[in-house]
């Protein structure tokens, strides 16, 4: 769940974000004895928080699905010695649904291990598993090694003999086992959002174009990466949707009852909807369920509360109730399009016929500004799903066509030509995060 | 959507919320803060920036002026007043927040987060069955949200419901596996007496916190403790510097490490790290502890000094509505103060609860006042979860030594040093006499 736009969902958002901070302070609370222990009860778990799901056809490689999912929001460059890695209790996933029923057909599922004692704080270095599984049958398709964060280039040349960093994570690209390429490590966040303009009301504008503030600018995450030949998942319909998800171990006070290994603790398949659709006392469900039982959630796509919000804040007509509109965009996928079937299921559905653009000429705001290769037909690293959401929500696939957005139009760093496309993370020594 | 959600998106509101969110988000990196101008943008980065709760608090209080309305923002200005006095040790902010969070919850019933965000207060201001009672009121409110299973069961902790706290904390687990469960999960193994389980869950709770450091500090003073707890100094050490070099001047590792060099005999540097805690944060425990360390180390006149400071201290918590019947019960009977008055508050403080804390303290008391036969009684129930507390197995080993059970007294008393020679510095050394 991503963080920042949480609030985009203003009041959806609010009780999250403001459960938020009622968990979080880990501390012993002041004046407890030391008999009363207080954990810490932080709802946050950034190791296991799925911020942005990607999945397009990139121009240098139109042969592949790439998928990026990306977790932990928001690292501080400049944060050590506490530095940022993958969880090892944890099991992140990619799921593909090839035939729509929200089930999934192929998964991936990777696991980080790090060899050193737990004291040592500054090896980002972490070797993993990724196992493929189809049906019933599982097996290893690739192994490989992170690169280490990027802690500046003094650490990066004594430690690892370069300071180039995109050398040093370019190396760590591994072949899948027949074919694709595999990333995980730390990335720039190539999300961009003018999250402070967006709630300063005169922000969310009509025509607003341009001369906001990224404020993702400069923080990093960390990146799972797959390249998939085509030929691998492709379906008689084309389409294939796409979801991404945590778990844990679980582990419990009482031994006796037989229980679950892992437990999914978060998912995410189209952007912004776990902040903005999904009601916060029903956030924690939908994170454990799977996208085929979706359609229990209906109501929160079909009657949005961020249309009533955008409406009282600016009177711009956004129609308030059977969104059919944006349950197709979310849950069914768009008839000539990227339609699935009546099957309601959140994920990022992608048409793996429809070719990409050329790099430079794609369209930031997708199929609403024409241009079939972007969202809600997968999702580019380019596309500006902000900018997108709070039109689509004012009723732009209903004929309503309000110019809203936040006046960030792009990534403050541009992708990279090549796999893994997203931008170099800033190293802590430059760290010029928020501008 | 009702008034009160929509006056809920208004732009202030919403502003703080964010920098709120993004205070908790961007963390990390309070280094350079710089103070935040007047500019809404840059409020809101100096809000993320630096997590600056002091700050956020006033802005919360600036937009409540224009839009008194708003439920959402008395909540977060409700929970920014919890962490301030978390940051701070200033319970005066407990009555703050409580009114906050109160005018949220009469502005719009039902509230999620308020009534939370009280249970949370109540917990803090170790009022456990008021705690109980909102945690089951958020319960209802929303059944699938995990961190109402972690008030529960913190809440049936304290009030010696244990069956029912592991199975909420079960709950938690099964619904959520994170930090917030794998360290409860493991506080129960500990009460259970695992512990070798209860580290190796710390240690997934520790996995969980990768990368948070004030999460990541906390979680490796747990992890020190089980081990301190079990008389491995030489492992409860590391985990306490490393908490230091993730976030440092952190206050319970300051304490925590204090007490490994005073076990070590090294009251000097004890008592300079002691007093780094207290110049910090000056809870009471910390402030008695500092008094043990004056004590031990010869010097009557400064260990009475902050032996009264406790006693000012407790006031100011009580004033503030926090209990603190246990905790003064404890320190009273542990350096003789009004033993017969003492007696009194540790009956009405176990009433309040009932957990084996609450019997454990009442049956010391009861020994310290002479009331062997008595103390007996509560000190077996102290010990029914079969919890490995040397404290408590010190205190059983003296009540029946006291009824003239000598050699049973004596096995408690060994069982106690085996376990934890250095369980404590005030009484570790009575227990060793007594065995001579």
């Amino acid at each position: 769940m991503r963080k920042a736009p949480l609030a985009l969902g203003l009041v959806a958002g609010i009780a999250a974000l403001a459960a938020v901070i009622l968990l979080r302070a880990p501390s012993p609370r002041a004046g407890n004895a030391s008999s009363h222990r207080e954990a810490p009860l932080i709802s946050e778990d950034p190791t296991a928080d799925n911020t942005d799901l990607y999945a397009f056809r990139s121009p240098d490689s139109p042969e592949f699905l790439t998928v990026i999912s990306n977790l932990i929001p928001a690292e501080d460059p400049a944060a050590g010695p506490n530095y940022y890695r993958f969880s090892q209790g944890a099991r992140y996933l990619i799921s593909l649904d090839r035939n729509g029923d929200g089930k999934a057909d192929v998964t991936y599922a990777f696991r980080f291990k790090t060899a050193d004692g737990p004291l040592f704080l500054g090896n980002t270095v972490l070797s993993y598993s990724l196992t493929r599984t189809i049906g019933h049958s599982s097996r290893v398709i690739a192994r490989g090694m992170t690169p280490p964060d990027n802690i500046g280039p003094r650490t990066l040349k004594q430690f690892y003999g370069t300071s180039d960093y995109r050398a040093l994570a370019a190396q760590r690209v591994t072949a899948l086992n027949g074919g694709g390429r595999v990333f995980a490590g730390q990335r720039d966040d190539a999300f961009f959002a003018d999250i402070g303009a967006i709630f300063d009301l005169v922000a969310i504008r009509k025509g607003f174009d341009n001369g906001g503030k990224d404020f993702f600018a400069g923080y990093a995450v960390h990146t799972l990466a797959l390249q998939i030949p085509i030929s691998q998942i492709d379906t008689k319909s084309h389409v294939v949707g796409v979801w991404t998800s945590t778990e844990r171990k679980a582990a419990y006070v009482r031994k006796h009852k037989l229980r679950r290994g892992w437990v999914q603790v978060s998912r995410l398949g189209n952007p912004l909807v776990n902040e903005v659709v999904i009601p916060t006392k029903l956030k924690d469900r939908w994170n454990r369920l799977t996208p085929a039982t979706d359609s229990r959630f209906s109501t929160y796509y079909e009657n949005p509360i961020l249309a009533a919000v955008i409406n009282q804040l600016y009177g711009v007509g956004a129609p308030e109730h059977n969104r059919d509109d944006l349950v197709q965009v979310l849950l069914t996928g768009v008839p000539g399009l990227n339609n699935t079937g009546t099957t309601r299921a959140d994920e990022l559905r992608i048409n793996l016929a429809i070719p990409p653009k050329p790099r430079g000429t794609e369209n930031r705001l997708g199929v609403l500004g024409n241009d079939l290769a972007g969202f809600p037909n997968g999702r580019r690293l380019t596309d500006d799903v902000i900018d997108i959401a709070e039109r689509a929500v004012a009723g732009a696939l209903k004929g309503n066509n309000v110019p809203l957005g936040d006046g960030v139009n792009a990534d403050d760093k541009a992708t990279l030509p090549v796999f893994p496309f997203e931008p170099d993370p800033e190293s802590g020594a430059d760290n010029t995060k928020g501008r | 959507m009702t008034r009160a959600r929509v006056a809920a998106a208004g732009a202030a509101v919403v502003l703080t919320t964010a920098a709120l969110l993004l205070g908790s988000a961007f963390r990390g990196s309070s280094a350079a803060a710089p103070l935040p101008p007047a500019g809404s943008a840059d409020r809101l980065q100096a809000g993320f920036s630096l997590g600056d709760t002091a700050a956020l608090v006033v802005s919360l209080q600036h937009e409540l002026e224009s839009r008194p309305d708003d439920a959402h923002a008395w909540d977060l200005l409700g929970l920014a007043y919890q962490q301030r006095a978390r940051e701070v040790a200033d319970p005066s902010y407990y009555a703050k927040s409580e009114g906050a969070l109160r005018r949220a919850l009469w502005l719009a019933p039902n509230d999620l987060v308020a009534t939370s965000g009280l249970a949370s207060l109540a917990l803090s201001r170790h009022r456990f069955r008021e705690a109980l009672s909102l945690a089951r009121q958020a319960h209802a409110l929303s059944p699938t949200t995990a961190q109402t299973y972690g008030l529960l069961g913190d809440a049936e902790l304290e009030l010696g419901r244990y069956r029912r706290a592991f199975a909420d904390f079960d709950r938690l687990a099964g619904l959520k596996p994170s930090l917030a469960a794998y360290s409860r999960v493991s506080y129960a193994r500990e009460l259970l007496g695992r512990p070798g389980e209860a580290i190796a869950t710390m240690q997934q709770a520790l996995d969980a916190a990768t990368g948070e450091a004030e999460p990541t500090a906390w979680t490796r003073v747990q992890l020190g403790k089980l081990y301190w707890s079990t008389g491995r100094l030489g492992a409860a050490a590391p985990q306490y510097r490393a908490a230091l070099t993730v976030f440092p001047g952190y206050v319970h590792a300051l304490d925590a490490l204090a007490q490994v060099e005073g076990a070590r005999g090294r009251l000097a540097h004890a008592i300079a790290l002691e007093r780094r805690a207290v110049a910090e944060t000056p809870l009471p425990q910390f402030v008695g502890y500092l008094g043990d360390l004056y004590a031990a180390a010869g010097r009557p006149g400064l260990a009475r000094r902050q032996y009264a400071l406790v006693d000012v201290i407790g006031r100011l918590f009580v004033a503030n509505g926090v209990k603190t019947d246990l905790e003064t019960a404890l320190f009273r009977t542990d350096h003789g103060i009004r033993l017969r008055q003492t007696l009194d508050l540790a009956r009405l403080a176990r009433n309040e609860r009932p957990s084996i804390d609450g019997d454990d303290v009442l049956a010391w008391t009861l020994e310290r006042n002479g009331r062997c036969g008595e103390a007996l009684r509560y000190s077996k129930l102290s010990l029914r979860l079969g919890t490995k507390d040397a404290l408590k197995l010190f205190h059983r080993g003296m009540i029946e030594r006291c009824l003239g059970h000598t050699a049973e007294g004596n096995r408690f008393l060994r069982r106690a040093l085996a376990l934890n020679p250095h369980f404590s510095l005030l009484w570790a050394p009575t227990a060793r006499r007594a065995l001579r």
